[in-house]
């Protein structure tokens, strides 16, 4: 299963969907998408990873493959439902002091309202 | 004869006249014991002390007196010396031990370049890749034996970590004192209940680490607290016991005895405590600092230290003490990030600006210039030089480059970047970047030149020689970011990559190795010949060197962008008198025209422009 790109028809923020897997074989796909929503001036994204039951290396390096471009533009990524192997890469990796977490969808989209 | 081969007897000879320190120095080491412990029990002491000295220097053969009587600390670092940092084990064979297959290598592709080696704690361990040491006096046997460090003397000057902050909570030491052994009961900074520390006390204390201060253990006689600055595995060993002070200089007179000629004091900023203060870089570990050098010269006078203190910039100077007492190389901790700094937005404005401050130390010390090491790319240093903005997005940058962020504690619960955890390769370059290979090693070498022109000695972790990229997945496996840049390396692929011409590898290194051998025979390129830093363009980074006593001078002219500059230069501004320069790496002569140098950077030029 592939991504997908949920968009916001108000301008809100895109919401990737990330499939069950996130690894060295489809993580370029993850840094193309995020390559295209900037080109596209779409600077705030959520990452859906409720399905996402396998994440390794690459997959978290694709997740800030352009962090600094969008906080550079006033956006952000924002990590929405990451669970077990997920969260903890998060935590090892120190990338939860940086990427802000949420519980849910709807709660990360909340976050990026109330930062406005 | 080459001193370094007859060194120490393994032996005391106790037949010759025991060791005196010369009154002039007694009175002064007197002083600091003072300093540190009180007069009350003072002569005891200094009776110990002197017996630990008269031990050491029974070791000493006539030939290391005799060579140690006539050194000349003055030229102790000159233009030869270039260190290779690395661990005993990055490379690794079938059926060998890796301190020998390190020989090896060394003694095959590094020799002409390098002269000294930092080999990175060797000894056993239980955590944190060999700095929670378990027995400062043993080799670890999974690395080789006593013999095997002795062996690279006869090629290299070797530095060894003087880890004497803290201990493996495996050690005997702290198992003695778990044991509640009396004569270990004081080696360790020990509480009973965390009241004991107030809140206002804790948030004053400086750690570079999140984790809990205090580490709990069960003793013979109950639970304990103990002092950690690093982990639960790496216990702070308590100075303020003059026993821990005398056994940690025994200690490393043993490292002298064993080969080391510079010892590098790990972690030195934590190593006095107390409460009440930030016991960071506290009066009384400048004071140590200051005791172990009165020593080392007083016995061993080739001996130098090099402190390890990921502080600010004006703290981290401050460890050269008045340049004669304290240090006689400080890590030059703020030079990688402001080197990323400038390749991460083309531009060299702040880096300049800080090379032009850097004022000059003494004639007997100097700066490490290191851009990478096993641990990260320290930012402590560039606090108030670079804005937490500009931090900050140095840090995200890493991250989109692959790396990671470590962080310590503030104290006041929150967190902020300690140390950027990437390989340095990886860090000026974005390996999924569209760039051709050609320009991205371009733009490496001129992050390097930049360390190899400044003055100081330059260093380099094996990793960087070899323009290792991330090691991503070790961060996973083994649990810690560091993990990124400390990949073993199979001997039989590493050299098959060096012997491919094509290979990254062998194009980096050698390209970096014929740079290093290139400075080395040039006297502008002494760590304390005069530098001056021309800030013409913030795309150029741009230093002249003078050699010490002779008018030889060497321009340094670094493209730090992927874009084509023209710079010129009159000849009176850069005080030259020949009508030439000659480029050292191309041996292309450029000649003033009208009084003028007018100079065409390709994207990532390096120039070295030698003449009088």
């Amino acid at each position: 299963m592939d991504f997908s790109v949920i968009f916001d028809p108000q301008d809100g923020p895109a919401v990737i969907v990330c499939p069950k897997r996130l690894d060295v074989n489809n993580s370029a796909q993850l840094k193309d998408l995020l390559n295209e929503l900037i080109t596209r001036s779409r600077y705030n994204i959520i990452l859906d990873l409720e399905k996402t039951k396998y994440m390794d290396s690459s997959g978290l390096g694709a997740i800030v493959s352009r962090i600094a471009d969008l906080r550079a533009n006033g956006g952000d990524v924002r990590i929405a439902a990451a669970r077990n192997n997920a969260a903890g890469l998060f935590r090892l990796t120190h990338l939860d002091k940086i990427l802000h977490l949420y519980d849910t969808v709807s709660d990360a989209r909340k976050s990026l309202e109330e930062q406005k | 004869m080459n001193p370094a081969a007859y060194f120490h007897r393994l032996e005391p000879d106790y037949n010759r006249p025991v060791y005196e320190l010369p009154a002039k120095l007694l009175k002064r080491i007197r002083r600091r014991m003072a300093f540190l412990y009180g007069n009350e029990n003072l002569d005891g002491l200094m009776t110990e002390l002197e017996r630990v000295l008269q031990v050491y220097y029974a070791h000493k053969s006539e030939v290391m007196i005799s060579w140690d009587s006539n050194f000349d600390p003055v030229n102790r670092f000159t233009e030869k010396d270039v260190i290779l940092i690395t661990y005993g084990d990055l490379i690794r064979g079938a059926h060998q031990k890796p301190l020998k297959t390190l020989a090896e290598f060394c003694q095959t592709y590094f020799k002409k370049a390098f002269n000294t080696l930092h080999i990175l704690p060797f000894f056993p361990y239980s955590s944190d890749r060999g700095f929670a040491v378990m027995d400062f006096e043993e080799v670890d046997p999974q690395l080789g034996t006593w013999e095997d460090i002795l062996a690279l003397k006869k090629d290299f000057k070797l530095m060894f970590d003087g880890v004497l902050n803290h201990v493996s909570s495996k050690s005997r030491w702290f198992q003695e004192f778990l044991n509640q052994n009396p004569a270990y009961i004081d080696f360790f900074t020990v509480f009973s209940t965390r009241t004991e520390i107030s809140p206002d006390h804790l948030k004053l204390i400086t750690r570079p680490r999140t984790s809990d201060l205090l580490s709990e253990f069960q003793t013979l006689r109950g639970t304990r607290l103990v002092w950690s600055t690093f982990s639960h595995d790496q216990i702070d060993l308590n100075y303020k016991n003059p026993q821990v002070m005398l056994k940690m200089i025994d200690i490393l007179l043993f490292y002298v005895r064993r080969g080391a000629d510079m010892i590098r004091l790990d972690a030195v900023t934590y190593l006095w405590e107390e409460l009440g203060t930030t016991s960071a870089h506290l009066s009384q570990t400048h004071e140590s600092i200051r005791l172990l050098r009165d020593i080392l010269d007083a016995v061993a006078p080739h001996v130098a230290l090099i402190t390890e203190t990921n502080v600010p910039h004006r703290e981290n100077i401050k460890y050269f003490g008045n340049g004669f007492d304290e240090a006689q190389m400080v890590y030059n901790f703020a030079l990688p990030p402001l080197v990323l700094h400038a390749f991460q937005n083309e531009n060299c404005r702040v880096l300049s600006r800080w090379a032009a401050d850097l004022k000059y130390v003494s004639p007997q010390a100097t700066f490490f210039n290191f851009l990478d090491s096993h641990d990260g790319i320290g930012v402590m240093a560039v606090q108030g030089i670079l804005s937490p903005a500009e931090i900050d997005r140095m840090a995200l940058k890493v991250l989109e480059h692959g790396g990671y962020i470590s962080y310590k504690a503030n104290g006041d619960g929150t967190d902020s970047p300690y140390e950027l955890n990437i390989t340095w390769y990886s860090a000026i370059n974005r390996e999924d970047g569209p760039e051709s290979l050609d320009l991205k090693i371009r733009r490496y070498l001129a992050s390097r030149a930049i360390a190899l022109v400044l003055q100081g000695v330059p260093g380099i972790y094996l990793h960087g020689l070899l323009g290792s990229h991330n090691d991503a997945d070790a961060v996973l496996e083994e649990g810690s970011t560091r993990s990124i840049n400390r990949r073993t390396i199979s001997k039989k692929e590493l050299r098959a990559a060096l012997s491919d011409n094509k290979s990254n590898i062998s194009r980096i290194t050698s390209a970096l190795l014929d740079l290093i051998k290139l400075r080395t025979g040039e006297h502008a390129f002494h760590p304390n010949a005069l530098q001056q830093v021309f800030m013409v363009s913030d795309a150029l980074f741009v230093i002249q060197r003078t050699a010490i006593g002779e008018e030889e001078k060497i321009l340094c002219v670094i493209n730090i962008t992927g874009i084509p500059q023209v710079v010129r230069f009159a000849k009176d501004a850069i005080g030259r008198k020949s009508n030439a320069l000659t480029d050292i790496i191309t041996g292309k002569l450029y000649k003033f025209r009208d009084g003028n140098l007018t100079l065409k950077c390709r994207p990532y030029h390096i120039l070295w422009l030698k003449g009088k």
